[in-house]
């Protein structure tokens, strides 16, 4: 529950401010799987008897399970960082046409110049690919009322809505006014094949429907108070949205702004008048130049940043720059590397796939804090899961090669699953190393099917990692706590040189977990 | 830039309690009616990585970043990181960088450095005493309140011309 003073103000990140918005805006299920910059979203909810929140396996079963939930009558959220939404892909696209019966709202945290990611995809994208509609706060306390705003255009469009953070909205804090939760409205859940069994016949009607609601958002859009001019000096006019607002604001206070809240569909006719408002239009936007296309396809003429700055976050001190149209001056970062903690159990794991000179696949997760120097011991990275399905790949290409997967317990249950089973039905040899600290550790220490306990700490039934591995179909399974440096190493190396697909579990609480 | 906001950067590493110093800044200009805010990072940033934080408030205040340059107090709870982060530090702003040593031998719990550095800061900032109390009971609820009040004030004294 938030802390607040007298004025009923607390101090909340955007996180906090959008899980306080969604929970006045009568909000009943919220799922997630953990992820920087999104992880505190669920957190607070969780937080509310009121609201059904879980850690879900992965993003894809997290993001189905609401929208179950919302079909069925219930509001509800799904939260993810942008990467989390491209394991939810899937359901999404067709999300679109089935809509919704009570609200439905997607949240997406993208992580501009990568803090804590393996890329900087701008997902405002995902709006315009799956025509759904897009709000953007460009603050914490925007973020609580957005959210307010998505629950109620969700359910008078019958469309999920996306709401855009970045790192910046997430992870700023600063004085939001906290109201009571509304009472939920009773929705009668009923069978409506042709609205919720997308066969190609269905699917088509809901097509036609999709189109239509398109054109009504973009209506919408050109009224919505989210799109707000701010007349100031009619010789510099800005098109911004976002956090980046904020950071032109604090260079020219005196400009005229177009602030998108409502970045997609756009709102054409208010981006025409906005644009014959003022002598020079400059378009600011992070990332990818998602509405400088869009304003060119009106044929309106506007300055935009050059193409290096596509890269990277924005910064207060690099908006001239922006707007001036000069190229990106690329720094050389002195920020001090993450890297493991001195008592962590995968220094250990490390040590002996080092010794052993192993090409190791790699994954997501605090285990991949070993490709610094001084371990450099990790070789890959792409995504949740793919420390199994690299080794598979690699063993296929290079089957000369000392190669072994590597993985931690909750990426496991995430995706891991899945490739393990292909590996051994497709007669993969190998090892894959479950490096299990027994907690999400990088994301802050969350909770997974493998720890035996929920979002709030609830016991529930725990998911036993070296039975699933048997049940896949590994030829061998062991347990081994790395910290017996001796026994851990013999086994790594016994398992490597054997014709036979092995899954080692190397078994160690992380330090940081909170009991 | 505006010139009414007060911009204040926190820097260290993982585990200093940055994220806490910056934390009791923050409402301590909350509660003396101001507008806040505060960045910070999470995740990945905090294994043993750089962890800055910034605060500004004022009347209203755009960017939650402070600019290069644009730091009125530069709080730095880690000597290495010092030279990166002085670059935020306005040309007439106030470094803290010489109480860091003072700090940490007047301080008997280590955990406490971040609490009484912030102390110092507090005698460079027009926020009332009482604020930066409520602050700390805000922040340290039913924790250490007692022991962090201490601290603050040996702080405070120290940072007094």
């Amino acid at each position: 529950m938030a802390k607040k003073d007298k004025l009923n103000q607390a101090l909340l990140s955007g996180n906090e401010a959008l899980a306080q918005g969604a929970y006045e805006a009568s909000l009943r299920v919220a799922y997630a799987y953990p992820g920087t910059p999104s992880t505190e979203i669920l957190e607070v909810l969780s937080g509310y008897p009121e609201v059904d929140a879980q850690w879900s396996v992965n993003e894809k079963v997290a993001f189905e399970v609401a929208l179950g939930a919302a079909t069925a009558g219930a509001r509800s959220l799904f939260a993810c960082k942008h990467v989390g939404l491209n394991v939810a892909m899937d359901p999404l696209m067709t999300a679109s046409y089935t809509g919704i019966l009570a609200g439905f709202v997607i949240v997406v945290c993208d992580d501009p110049g990568m803090h804590s990611s393996q890329n900087e995809q701008d997902t405002r994208w995902v709006a315009l690919y799956s025509k759904m509609p897009m709000l953007e706060p460009a603050s914490p306390a925007e973020a609580r009322e957005f959210v307010k705003e998505a629950f109620a255009m969700s359910e008078r469009f019958d469309t999920p809505v996306m709401l855009r953070m970045t790192t910046r909205i997430s992870h700023t804090k600063e004085n939001v006014a906290v109201g009571e939760r509304k009472v939920p409205e009773t929705l009668v859940f009923e069978r409506n094949a042709p609205k919720y069994v997308m066969v190609p016949g269905h699917a088509y009607q809901r097509h036609i429907f999709v189109e239509q609601r398109l054109v009504k958002l973009a209506a919408l859009a050109e009224k919505t108070r989210l799109n707000k001019i701010e007349k100031g000096d009619s010789k510099l006019g800005f098109v911004v949205s976002g956090v980046t607002y904020q950071y032109v604001k604090e260079n020219y206070p005196d400009a005229s702004y177009l602030k998108l809240g409502m970045t997609y569909p756009f709102c054409d006719e208010k981006i025409r008048q906005f644009a014959k408002s003022v002598k020079k239009l400059v378009v600011v936007e992070e990332l990818d130049p998602f509405i400088e296309d869009h304003i060119k396809t009106l044929g309106v003429k506007a300055a935009a940043k050059d193409p290096s700055f596509r890269i990277g976050e924005l910064t207060p001190e690099l908006i001239p720059d922006v707007v001036a149209g000069k190229a990106k001056v690329e720094q050389r970062s002195v920020k001090r590397k993450p890297r493991l903690c001195p008592e962590c159990p995968h220094w250990a794991s490390f040590a002996a796939l080092k010794k052993l000179d192993a090409y190791v696949a790699g994954d997501i997760g605090c285990c991949t804090l070993a490709c610094l120097p001084p371990m450099s011991a990790l070789h890959s990275c792409v995504c949740m899961g793919a420390g199994v399905t690299f080794h598979e790949g690699w063993r296929k290409a290079a089957p000369d090669k000392p190669i072994v997967g590597v993985l931690g317990d909750s990426t496991f249950v995430h995706s891991g699953i899945t490739g393990l089973i292909n590996a051994v039905y497709n007669k993969c040899k190998g090892v894959i190393l479950i490096l299990d600290n027994s907690t999400t550790a990088m994301t802050g220490g969350q909770q997974h099917p493998g720890t035996g306990l929920t979002i709030r700490n609830e016991p529930t039934k725990k998911l036993i990692l070296e039975d699933v591995c048997r049940a896949c179909g590994a030829d061998h399974v062991d347990v081994v706590d790395p910290k017996n440096l001796e026994e851990f190493r013999a086994m790594l190396e016994k398992r490597v040189n054997e014709d036979a697909l092995s899954v080692i579990i190397s078994r160690h609480p992380c330090k940081l977990i909170k009991r | 830039m505006n010139s009414k906001i007060t911009s204040v950067t926190f820097g260290g590493i993982g585990g200093q309690g940055v994220l806490t110093a910056s934390e009791l800044c923050s409402w301590a200009a909350l509660y003396a009616g101001y507008h806040v805010k505060k960045s910070e990072v999470h995740g990945m940033a905090q294994r043993g990585g750089s962890v800055e934080s910034h605060v500004r408030f004022g009347k209203r205040v755009f960017s939650p970043l402070v600019p290069t340059g644009g730091a009125d107090v530069l709080v730095c709870f880690y000597q290495e990181e010092h030279p990166r982060l002085s670059v935020f530090l306005k040309k007439d702003g106030i470094d803290l960088i010489g109480y860091l040593d003072k700090v940490t031998q007047a301080v008997a719990n280590p955990r406490g450095v971040n609490t009484c550095l912030v102390g110092v800061l507090s005698a460079k900032l027009s926020i009332k005493e009482e604020h930066w109390m409520k602050a700390i009971e805000t922040v340290f609820k039913n924790k250490g309140v007692e022991e962090n009040k201490k601290v603050f004030l040996d702080g405070r004294k120290m940072g007094q011309p």
